[in-house]
């Protein structure tokens, strides 16, 4: 998920959801749907998420809960799914599988005692995306008329691919390696109630007097979603001896540091596999009646837990001006 | 010609009543009183205010407007004790504002008139609803919306004769009714408009606790409310536009 390391120097600041008007994110679309998954289920009893087959469709209540968002604020979302996964990141998958056995097993203990709150907690961090919850995801924002991007690898680069073409204007995710994928403005919590945050990527290189391939070698001196971090590197620290020394080599050189794979992580951020072939439409008109019928019919997703999303999304609406009255 | 003397509190809460809105506005200086009118950038948000010549301590024109910074004026405002007065003169051949607190003089520029935003006409709107209700009502209302949600509906259920507010966020909802005994008037009609909080938290911030506010609603229209400032001696008035469905 990115290393938060990167806030310490990343250009961020808040923007109002209002000056977003007309714009159009693409979101990293596993990252987005991650972010509901955990809030979704975590307070509450997960049988309404759950299919009589067993299939866990919490995702189908994240998307309705989340779409609203963009479009009250008339911001067109295109949702970028990741391919493959990039070979690299084999360690971070197997950590995170690792990981979440364990708290499976803690699952399991907290079961046992009836501990019902830390039962809630484990079971947003066992979370994960299914191909059920991929396919269901895509089939119901392809109702609701919103545009799905595939991207050949990661879905963040290809977000920050068609930023910088300037297809889009903004890439959104809460990964702060958006930057390191160069990707102009990143919005972070579009999932979160109140305004977004902005990432501003040539800010943050003149704010520190670093070129991209300079920044990404900060990144991987601090760790990656693809490397671990040489220990006692931080982000100053890093800052500070990329630019003593020009780049990764240099500090590898002089401070007698080593990162593993460093050439093939540099690249995939610096040229990660990206597509040019992709086109969608601004202009969304959702089926609602057909998306209504796929969640609470075809996977049994309780009425109540949705409608009030789809109400929203039905009456969208945009701000006017006096002058329209006048 | 303007030459003027005025509580600070007075100037103050005018001054207020206006910021939430604009940085710059311009100042009418009419016979029998102060005059502002002025709309947020975005053309959202609309303020009113009059302080009749009643409401300063003296007051002497022969009429003009100025432009004025007001974060500027503000600030020195907020260099007076509440109770102290505030001299205000305008002088003719350098167009700047002399601004005396005992012995604290400033100078202060002004802005072109002319390089500030031109005030709109107040469009003429037929509104089918009118509330009367206290300030710290409005408050509860924006308070409560703002916990969960970054709009607000406001309406009337004529049925029920009873105003209402809701707001709707991802997660949590907000409804409050107000019948007609917990209103100071009620005027029932066809009302119920979408607005931002983002504007009705700024306006709410100027609206006193225990003023009477008389809000005048509609289907899908803007909404006003006025209220008084000054003890009587001043009136503000905003107009704020709704957010309507986008198709």
């Amino acid at each position: 998920m990115g290393n938060a390391d990167l806030r310490d120097i990343a250009a961020i600041e808040s923007i109002a959801f209002e000056e977003l008007a007309g714009s159009v994110v693409a979101v990293d679309a596993h990252n987005w749907l991650y972010r509901y998954l955990t809030t979704t289920v975590k307070w509450t009893n997960d049988t309404v998420y759950t299919t009589a087959e067993g299939d866990e469709v919490a995702n189908l209540v994240g998307v309705i809960q989340g779409l609203p968002k963009f479009f009250e604020h008339e911001v067109t979302p295109v949702m970028v799914f990741d391919g493959a996964v990039t070979d690299l990141k084999d360690d971070e998958v197997q950590r995170r599988r690792e990981q979440r056995e364990r708290y499976e097993d803690d699952l399991e203990d907290a079961r046992e005692e009836g501990d019902a709150v830390r039962v809630a907690r484990l079971e947003s961090r066992t979370q994960r995306l299914t191909d059920v919850i991929l396919e269901t995801t895509r089939d119901l924002l392809e109702l609701l008329d919103v545009p799905v991007i595939d991207a050949p690898a990661e879905g963040e680069g290809q977000a920050a691919h068609m930023a910088r073409q300037g297809d889009v204007d903004y890439v959104g995710t809460e990964d702060y390696d958006a930057l390191l994928f160069g990707a102009p403005r990143t919005l972070r919590q579009l999932t979160s109630k109140g305004d977004p945050e902005l990432m501003d990527f040539q800010a943050t290189l003149t704010e520190h007097d670093l070129s991209w391939e300079q920044l990404v070698d900060v990144a991987l001196l601090c760790g990656t979603d693809f490397n671990e971090g040489v220990r006692g590197y931080g982000p100053k620290t890093a800052v500070k001896a990329v630019k003593e020394h020009g780049d990764l080599w240099g500090v590898s050189e002089a401070e007698d540091v080593y990162v593993e794979n460093a050439d093939r992580i540099r690249e995939l951020f610096l040229d990660p596999a990206v597509t040019d072939d992709y086109s969608f439409e601004t202009s969304i008109e959702p089926d609602l009646d057909a998306a209504r019928s796929f969640v609470t019919e075809e996977w049994e997703v309780d009425p109540d837990e949705v409608e009030r999303g789809f109400e929203r999304i039905e009456s969208s609406v945009v701000q006017t001006g006096l002058d329209d009255w006048a | 010609m303007f030459n003027a003397i005025v509580s600070a509190d007075t100037l103050r809460t005018a001054l207020d009543s206006v910021s939430v809105l604009v940085e710059e506005c311009k100042l009418r200086l009419e016979e029998d009183g102060l005059e502002i009118r002025a709309v947020d950038p975005a053309n959202v948000g609309m303020v009113d205010l009059s302080l009749s010549a009643a409401a300063f301590e003296s007051y002497e024109t022969d009429g003009g407007v100025i432009g004025v910074n007001l974060s500027r004026l503000e600030d020195i405002a907020g260099m007076a004790e509440a109770d102290q007065l505030i001299h205000l003169e305008l002088d003719e051949e350098t167009r700047k504002l002399e601004i005396a607190i005992d012995g604290l003089e400033y100078t202060l520029a002004l802005i072109d008139p002319d390089s500030i935003r031109q005030e709109p006409d107040l469009p003429d709107l037929d509104l089918a609803a009118e509330i009367i209700l206290e300030g710290r009502d409005v408050n509860r209302a924006v308070k409560a919306s703002d916990m969960v949600s970054d709009h607000i509906a406001l309406g009337v259920d004529e049925a029920e004769d009873m105003f209402y507010v809701d707001a709707e966020g991802d997660t949590d909802d907000v409804h409050f009714e107000l019948g007609r005994e917990d209103l100071i008037d009620l005027t029932a009609g066809p009302a119920r408009s979408l607005f931002s909080l983002d504007y009705l938290k700024d306006m709410n911030k100027a609206i006193p606790s225990d003023a009477e506010v008389r809000m005048e609603l509609g289907e899908e229209f803007p909404v006003k409310m006025h209220f008084d400032i000054a003890e009587g001696q001043g009136t503000v008035t905003y107009m704020l536009a709704p957010r309507v469905q986008s198709d």
